[in-house]
């Protein structure tokens, strides 16, 4: 289907919301060559250079006056390989440099999600973050291997092979750390990362056959070798196939050597568990070289058909709705089917999405969460945003805590969720806070136009455009005059306050339904 | 007598506008109070509430994984135990020993889900429906407090979530008011302007947007006003005699569920919500953390509620139990049943309920789990009967379900 959408509501549900730069471009060169371009990005960072110059500040005292610190930092240093980053964990080595690390990656998230031409890789980085779920703020392990996770897992392959981004986060030191899979050993292996990768990463929950436990011959089509869906014996199995997987964390290889301290991946053969397995009604022999059990696990999970059905699923509510129709959501399996083992098989399945009727008719659909609220708003009314400790303390606040979401399922997607009066309150006081910059986070350079309007009414009107590109509906209007109590009609010219009155006319634009869905 | 409900009536209405009062407390005579504390990620029961000289506890686990008789720290007592065993409790837990003690508390062992799913968010989902076949959820609407509160004629009063998120538990029900913390107050933010503009703003139209926004209005006026003193400022919290709260999460949101209900306005449902037990690594020492936070976060709540305690009642439960046999991580993997806590008025409490399977290869579930005996839909039914006072609640709280008796209350 041709792809000759409204430029907003592409922005909207493409991109971290229009600007007036992005809205010029699609006008000019029409929606269809802006898709063609989204879907291949340049590999590389075009916000490198802003990361680099963005600062947070860092502040920690010590018993060692020398080792005290009180600076702003670039955020550039997520650009270094993990091994430098590794060092960070040293017992000698303040925490507050490894919480540093996770608020840089917010920080960067921030700045890209605002700047980055490659908008829709920022909507995908967004999403395979919250599918492939660690949590850097619970524990600061993983707050150390979160710069590489986000550079070469998840932004590698955003819109890649899921195969190879599966095995990429099955590699990883932020993965492998948040679901124990580097302690995991031969004998009374950890089941954690075996477990949520079927239920989470691949599979999914409605292929979870639970009552079958171990029977493993009653799964449907497991004779034929096609079993639709796993039981926990497969969970136990694949935990055993993944002993050995792990990190150079420093841990004991017997006779007092020990791994070398770097977070890299490695393979350590006396971990594991070399006799034979049964998984997906699939034999597995014993003694097979190493990390052969792994990769066929990783194998049978990417390929199985319920894995194309629950991931396209969860990619259709993400850039549809929540309720996607079947036909959507087997267009989008057909295509991730038949692309599994091309390079760019995300980014096909995407495009199959996108240019289908569901999402031509899902305009408004999704409650935006915090992420793309304030990101969206700070697009929208022209703020450049300069991430600091302040802002990203209160999006923590706001039930969105980007890589600091506890449980593995990432932060939930379906509209309700978002809408309990603690988040309604915290939406409020992004939006507010935004325009007043009470985080430092930069001011917003629409209100100047908005101020210099002669009366109220045509103040929320500019106010309305800018941010939504329509004019305001009357009950919207009356709804900000009689609050701010401001009659129709009234001169604004000789007023004192313009620029505050139109701050605050801006926030609440912000404030209607119409421009928290997207 | 003069209540502090009184005392605290001329306040309130000071500081809120007269447009404000029409959304003042429901009815009066609300039933009994019900709080839910749900630990997330599966709790292992048999690292707090165990037979130490089980000779299958003994063997199958090392000694750093269980409770101990004897060492530095050895696990509480309990008196009343089953089977001849000898059942303690984890020794960061002194203070629920002391509610146990007391008999204010019951401690339901080999009790949760029947259905033997291991996984989290399936578990958690079935409990919060009310429900152990996954078939019914798609046509039982809701979670089984939204049910309880239809059923017993207050759906139209708001229940109190002490977290983010509203649980599912709450599903449907059209009133949730969501508060992790109350320290900094529930207000609008922007102040009386922005409450006019967004009243205004939301007004009208049924979208879920606007829904939550009325809705959310609504919260903060029945509560921030409770929340400050006359000139406008947040008050401290002063809990009931020496109750001091730990700030942690168990602390905060018991704080702040204690806090609301101490405003008596009519809320009969409270949700508390406590992550991080799926302890597949490195348990002894979260556990015990965990266990001890929560511990003496339901002893400063007993105390500073010690004036309600007639009308409340606290279910502590977790989505399943874990392994018997730990792994190489010093870790336990995914289980099946766990542990109720239950605090309530007349409670035949300091004893250990339901029957005991045994952890022999034979007794476990799948020959690897703590056996289900006791389904925690009855002990919930129980409560509805006993102190909730809502007995016709019951059937539609837990459809295509029959409770056994527990034998909680005289």
């Amino acid at each position: 289907m041709a792809f000759d959408l409204d430029p907003r509501m592409v922005l909207n549900k493409l991109a971290f919301g229009p600007t007036d730069a992005e809205l010029g471009e699609m006008r000019k060169s029409g929606a269809e060559a802006w898709l063609a371009r989204q879907l291949k990005p340049d590999a590389g960072d075009d916000c490198a250079e802003r990361i680099k110059a963005a600062k947070i500040h860092l502040k920690y005292t010590s018993k060692n006056p020398d080792a005290e610190v009180d600076e702003d930092r670039s955020l550039g240093v997520i650009d270094q390989p993990i091994e430098e980053h590794w060092k960070l964990l040293d017992k000698s080595v303040a925490n507050n440099e490894r919480v540093f690390l996770r608020n840089a990656v917010v920080g960067a998230t921030l700045i890209r999600a605002v700047h980055s031409r490659w908008q829709l890789r920022e909507v995908l980085v967004d999403f395979w973050h919250n599918h492939f779920n660690v949590n850097a703020a619970g524990d600061s392990t993983v707050a150390v291997a979160l710069p590489a996770y986000d550079r070469d897992v998840i932004r590698a392959h955003a819109l890649g092979n899921f195969r190879e981004m599966l095995e990429a986060v099955a590699k990883s030191a932020a993965m492998q750390v948040y679901l124990n899979n580097r302690s995991s050993r031969g004998g009374a292996a950890n089941e954690n990362y075996a477990r949520e990768l079927f239920e989470l990463h691949t599979l999914g929950r409605p292929a979870y056959l639970n009552a079958l436990y171990n029977k493993w011959r009653d799964v449907p089509g497991a004779l034929q070798g096609h079993p639709q869906g796993y039981i926990d014996q497969d969970v136990y199995e694949a935990a055993r196939a993944f002993t050995g997987w792990t990190i150079e964390d420093g841990a004991g290889i017997g006779a007092g050597r020990k791994l070398p301290l770097t977070g890299k991946f490695t393979y350590v053969e006396t971990f594991h568990d070399n006799y034979q397995k049964r998984l997906l009604a699939t034999e597995f022999d014993p003694y097979q070289p190493p990390m052969s059990d792994g990769n066929k696990v990783l194998d049978l999970v990417a390929d199985h058909p319920a894995t194309a059905q629950y991931v396209c699923g969860k990619l259709c509510t993400r850039l549809v709705s929540d309720t996607p129709d079947k036909a959507l959501v087997a267009a989008a399996v057909k295509v991730w089917t038949e692309q599994r083992r091309k390079p760019d098989q995300i980014a096909r399945v995407v495009e199959a999405i996108v240019r289908s009727d569901s999402f031509r008719r899902s305009a408004g659909a999704k409650i935006k969460r915090p992420l793309e609220l304030f990101v969206s708003f700070a697009r929208g009314a022209g703020v450049d945003l300069v991430p600091t400790l302040a802002l990203i303390g209160t999006l923590d606040g706001s039930g969105q805590r980007l890589f600091g979401w506890g449980p593995p399922t990432g932060h939930p997607d379906e509209n309700d969720y978002w809408l309990s009066s603690s988040m309604i309150r915290a939406r409020w006081t992004l939006m507010l806070g935004l325009v007043e910059d009470y985080w430092k986070a930069g001011v917003a350079a629409v209100v100047p136009a908005i101020a210099s309007r002669p009366t109220p009414e045509a103040a929320v009107a500019a106010a309305h455009q800018r941010l939504l590109g329509s004019e305001p509906p009357p009950q919207v209007t009356a709804a900000i005059l009689t609050g701010m109590g401001l009659r129709p009609g009234i001169s604004l010219e000789a007023r004192k306050d313009t620029v505050p009155v139109a701050k605050r006319m801006l926030a609440y634009c912000a404030m209607t339904p119409a421009f928290q869905t997207r | 007598m003069l209540t502090r409900r009184h005392l605290l009536a001329g306040t309130t209405a000071l500081s809120l506008a007269p447009s404000v009062r029409a959304f003042a407390a429901p009815a009066p005579e609300p039933g009994p109070v019900l709080v839910t504390v749900f630990l997330r990620g599966g709790m292992d029961s048999l690292g707090v509430v165990a037979p130490v000289d089980d000779r299958n506890y003994t063997a199958d686990r090392p000694p750093e994984m269980r409770l101990l008789a004897d060492g530095d720290k050895p696990a509480l007592r309990l008196d009343k135990a089953p089977a001849g065993l000898d059942f303690r409790l984890h020794p960061e837990m002194g203070a629920l020993r002391d509610l146990y003690q007391s008999e204010r508390i019951a401690l339901i062992h080999a009790s949760g889900l029947a259905n033997g799913t291991r996984s989290h968010f399936g578990a958690q989902e079935l409990i919060e429906r009310g429900l152990a076949n996954p078939d019914d959820t798609t046509h039982v609407g809701g979670g089984w407090m939204a049910r309880w509160l239809a059923a017993s004629g207050d759906a139209k009063r708001p229940a109190f979530v002490a977290a983010a998120g509203v649980p599912e538990e709450l599903a449907t029900h059209a009133d949730a008011i969501a508060a992790g913390d109350l320290r900094g107050g529930m207000s609008v933010p922007g102040g009386k302007q922005a409450a006019t503009v967004l009243g205004h703003l939301y007004r009208e139209g049924n979208g879920a947007f606007e829904q939550a926004g009325r809705r959310t209005l609504r919260g903060i006026n029945l509560i921030d006003g409770r929340l400050r003193e006359p000139d406008g400022k947040v008050a401290v919290y002063k809990p009931t005699g020496n109750a001091t709260y730990e700030d942690t999460e168990a602390g905060r949101s018991l704080m702040t569920v204690a806090r609301v209900i101490r405003m008596d306005l009519g809320i009969r449902a409270f949700t508390v919500d406590i992550g991080g037990w799926d302890t597949h690594e490195n348990q002894p020492p979260r556990l015990a953390i965990l266990v001890g936070q929560l511990s003496r976060a339901l002893g400063s709540f007993h105390e500073d509620l010690h004036a309600q305690l007639g009308n409340v009642v606290v279910v502590v439960m977790s989505e399943f139990g874990r392994r018997l046999r730990s792994n190489k991580s010093n870790g336990t993997d995914h289980g099946h049943a766990g542990l109720t806590i239950v605090s309530a008025p007349k409670i035949l409490g300091g004893r250990l309920h339901g029957a005991w399977p045994g952890l022999a290869s034979d007794q476990l579930d799948n020959a690897v789990d703590l056996a289900m005996t006791t389904d925690i839909r009855s002990i919930l039914a129980e409560l509805m009967n006993g102190p909730l006072q809502t007995p016709t609640a019951v059937a539609s709280s837990f459809p295509n379900f029959t409770p056994k008796k527990v034998g909680l209350f005289a």
